[in-house]
């Protein structure tokens, strides 16, 4: 059976996996090198020159960082990957390697705030302007196409909005255009949504979060489909690697110019981290999805809570998108709506396990209040469009018990109750 | 017959394609790299089938720059 015959949950393991040549190690080892040396000047020429294969500066190339690009590329069916720093300089080195002054990108409205800062004012501030419309509105992106498009950009989930877009829908339109669709898998992971078989060309994940799944690595990857026409004329900028390297225009532009000379360059260790954390990634998603609906269904009926939203809840507006593209498990995100920022912070202060912090994707529960924190710089339009009110707080379920998970929450409406009722 | 490859005389038996000739030279990762047959650049579709002659010239290179991969 070879790898692609073989099912996810076995992939998450033995994609791009082999024991270690030389010493037969299982897990993959840290090749925690700055650079790697040559026995003769003309051996590092040879390399330099690309007439031979080999590592020079982890920077460019690592072989830890090699696995973690074979696994995670196998995951989402690609052709090859490249490992980033963070989720951040993955979209940075997409976008900069496809469009430069004067052209546009188009993004839906409701993604993370730090995409949308990257895009609103670092990547406008350098000539590429970004037209944002209403995530799931597709004519929106139809009417927002120009000659200067150079990607469509959407997230799978928004964060922390929780719209569902139509990656399918989305996907035929930029195929039409011949625009590249690039999509954030990092909430639903492969486990839920494979991006690839809805018409992505690039999918970009933050592995900080659930791929790495321990909250204890920041990184980043660049996953290319192999399903975009780089010869396209909307994308001059690969012209040169297109005549050389044809489906790997992409890729080759990213390794010889546009991320190596950025510099966003993954820590082996982090990336063995992340790998080891990939391992269980189903089981951990599974158990996290289950867990949010739980949580999700009840507090949905308590009249303490004045809102909540989840995408697999019947009432979210995208549930039917969802459940088409997702299935039974519609995430482990989910947002309440508590009336004011008081109460959202009482509530915070009053919980005992969730941690209170700025990521998702953990085993731990995790709690924040995006409006002061994350989304703090946004302008009152902008946190409109990403639906974010001051009374919103959002949850990210982890795989504590689903009981024990829900009695801290219920516990500390009980206590915001019983200060209201004091008042 | 002799061809030769990046810039080297090779003796090869007839009838071996470029992707025959990059497998026998042990070229790693096949798939990253480019080929050049007498200055022109072969698709990579064409690999399997470009049989090789007398007197070529073949130039391969790894595209992915800095020589990593």
């Amino acid at each position: 059976m070879t790898s692609d015959n073989l099912h996810l949950e076995t992939r998450l393991i033995h994609g791009g996996y082999a024991p270690d040549p030389g010493t037969g190690a299982t897990t993959v080892p840290i090749f925690q090198t700055a650079a790697f040396a040559y026995e003769s000047a003309e051996a590092i020429e040879a390399v330099f020159a690309g007439r031979e294969a080999g590592y020079v500066y982890t920077r460019i190339g690592n072989p830890t960082l090699d696995r973690f690009e074979r696994r995670l590329a196998i995951l989402e069916g690609g052709l090859a990957a490249v490992a980033c720093a963070s989720g951040m300089a993955a979209i940075s080195a997409t976008v900069l390697a496809l469009a430069g002054q004067g052209d546009e990108i188009i993004s839906g409205n409701s993604i993370f705030g730090g995409t949308y800062s990257l895009f609103h004012r670092t990547l406008r501030r350098g000539g590429i302007e970004t037209r944002f419309v209403e995530t799931t509105d597709l004519d929106a992106y139809r009417r927002a196409i120009t000659d200067r498009t150079r990607l469509i950009f959407i997230e799978t989930i928004g964060n922390p909005k929780l719209d569902v877009p139509d990656v399918a829908a989305l996907g035929a339109l930029a195929r039409e255009h011949g625009i590249v669709l690039v999509v954030d898998n990092t909430v639903t992971t492969p486990v839920l949504f494979q991006p690839k078989l809805r018409g992505a060309d690039l999918i970009i994940h933050s592995t900080s979060k659930y791929l790495n799944g321990h909250g204890n690595a920041i990184g980043g990857i660049i996953v290319d489909c192999g399903t975009a026409d780089w010869s396209h004329p909307r994308y001059p900028l690969l012209k040169p690697y297109y005549d050389r390297a044809r489906q790997f225009a992409f890729l080759a532009a990213l390794r010889s110019q546009i991320h190596r000379d950025l510099g966003g360059c993954l820590s082996p260790f982090n990336a063995f981290l992340t790998l080891i954390g990939v391992e269980s990634l189903a089981v951990r998603m599974e158990r996290q999805c289950d867990n949010a609906r739980f949580v999700a269904e009840a507090l949905a009926k308590d009249p303490r809570v004045e809102q909540v939203r989840y995408p697999g809840l019947a009432d979210h507006p995208d549930h039917a998108v969802a459940r088409a593209q997702f299935g039974e498990r519609c995430g482990a995100l989910l947002t309440l709506r508590l009336g004011t920022k008081a109460r959202c912070f009482h509530f915070i202060n009053g919980l005992q396990r969730a941690q209170n912090l700025a990521n998702l994707g953990d085993t731990k529960t995790l709690v924040i209040h995006p409006a002061s924190t994350i989304c703090r710089e946004s302008s009152a339009e902008e946190r409109r469009a990403m639906g974010v009110t001051d009374d919103l707080v959002r949850l990210s379920i982890g795989l504590e018990h689903r009981d024990d998970i829900l009695e801290d929450f219920t516990t500390a409406l009980q206590r915001l109750e019983e200060r209201t009722a004091r008042q | 017959m002799k061809i030769t490859v990046n810039g080297e005389a090779v003796t090869l038996e007839a009838g071996v394609s470029v992707a025959a000739l990059l497998a026998l030279r042990q070229v790693k990762m096949p798939e990253m790299v480019s080929v050049e047959l007498n200055g022109t650049i072969l698709d990579r579709g064409a690999f399997p089938g470009t049989v090789l002659k007398e007197n070529d010239a073949v130039e391969f290179l790894y595209f992915m720059g800095g020589g990593a991969r």
